[in-house]
């Protein structure tokens, strides 16, 4: 029972996922770690590897960008801000996640 | 006492003891391998070496301390696996092409060794192949030919049906050694000191 709960719910958070890095980054812009930190918080992710795919998708797609910050130790470091493109999709994932959460509130009548 | 590997990871130095430094590099060869995203993967691989390196400082600190296994498979542990899948899965049988799971007790196969050629390494082949001395074999083959020309005939047959051993994968099967990430990296060794 357990299992198959973890596994819808694993499910669930990947189809969202995409959506919180760049509900994250309209907040304000960031670093790989701390966005990271903020999923990792918010239980949406179990193992960091699964993010670094997903940014380089997302920026490649025009929905994020990233500028090179230096760092006062180590190598510069990409920082991401998300875009206006970015900034659409967000208001468009806005009602579809409205609207989902309306289905399953009816269909639970 | 252990053996230690330099290594760059996202532009910054580390040491790592041998046994860190296999597991981290089949640990990456099979994140790539799950990436899936063809062009763009060597810039996820970037960004992963970039926080591997930030993990090892953190782990580290200023000391000037090796990387040991267990700090390895802690970070792996916690980067995981790009399909969000167990890295410990397939523990260790990571490197090895499904192909020669069978052959993992590693029979030996027969190869001309090129790199310990006098003519074409038909005679060093040979000898990897029965794990004898390359100068018995080359002796025979003088003999052979000298009592009316078998040994060339034999040589030139041998020469046209092996092949030559090229890559790594194939100077480990050559030895008779397990196609492992280590193994292959005795083979690059044990060629780069000649």
């Amino acid at each position: 029972m357990e299992y198959i709960v973890d596994n819808i719910k694993s499910q669930m958070r990947k189809g969202l996922l995409e959506y919180c890095i760049l509900l994250i980054l309209n907040k304000k812009e960031a670093y790989a770690s701390s966005i990271i930190e903020e999923l990792k918080q918010a239980n949406m992710i179990v193992v960091e590897g699964t993010l670094y795919p997903l940014l380089i998708r997302q920026k490649n797609q025009g929905l994020l960008n990233y500028r090179w910050e230096e760092s006062t130790q180590g190598p510069p470091r990409k920082y991401y801000m998300i875009t206006d493109k970015g900034r659409s999709l967000i208001s468009e994932m806005d009602l579809a996640w409205q609207e989902i959460v309306s289905t399953i509130e009816t269909i639970r009548k | 006492m252990k053996k230690v590997v330099n290594v760059g990871i996202g532009g910054r130095t580390f040491v790592l003891e041998e046994d860190a430094y296999v597991k981290m590099e089949s640990y990456l060869s099979s994140f790539k391998s799950k990436i899936n995203m063809g062009f763009q993967e060597n810039e996820v691989m970037d960004d992963l070496e970039m926080r591997i390196a930030d993990l090892f400082e953190a782990k580290l600190g200023s000391r000037n301390e090796v990387v040991t296994l267990q700090m390895v498979e802690e970070i792996i542990s916690r980067l995981g696996m790009p399909d969000g899948s167990s890295p410990f899965e397939k523990d260790g049988e990571t490197s090895s092409s499904p192909s020669s799971s069978a052959e993992n007790k590693g029979p030996r196969k027969f190869y001309r060794d090129y790199d310990n050629r006098a003519i074409a390494g038909v005679c060093s082949g040979l000898a990897q192949y029965l794990n004898i001395d390359v100068v018995l074999v080359r002796i025979l083959f003088v003999v052979l030919t000298l009592l009316g020309s078998a040994g060339i005939w034999v040589y030139i047959i041998l020469w046209i049906v092996a092949p030559k051993a090229v890559t790594a994968a194939q100077k480990c099967e050559m030895r008779g050694w397990p196609v492992t990430a280590e193994n292959i990296r005795r083979t690059s060794q044990s060629q780069s000191r000649k």
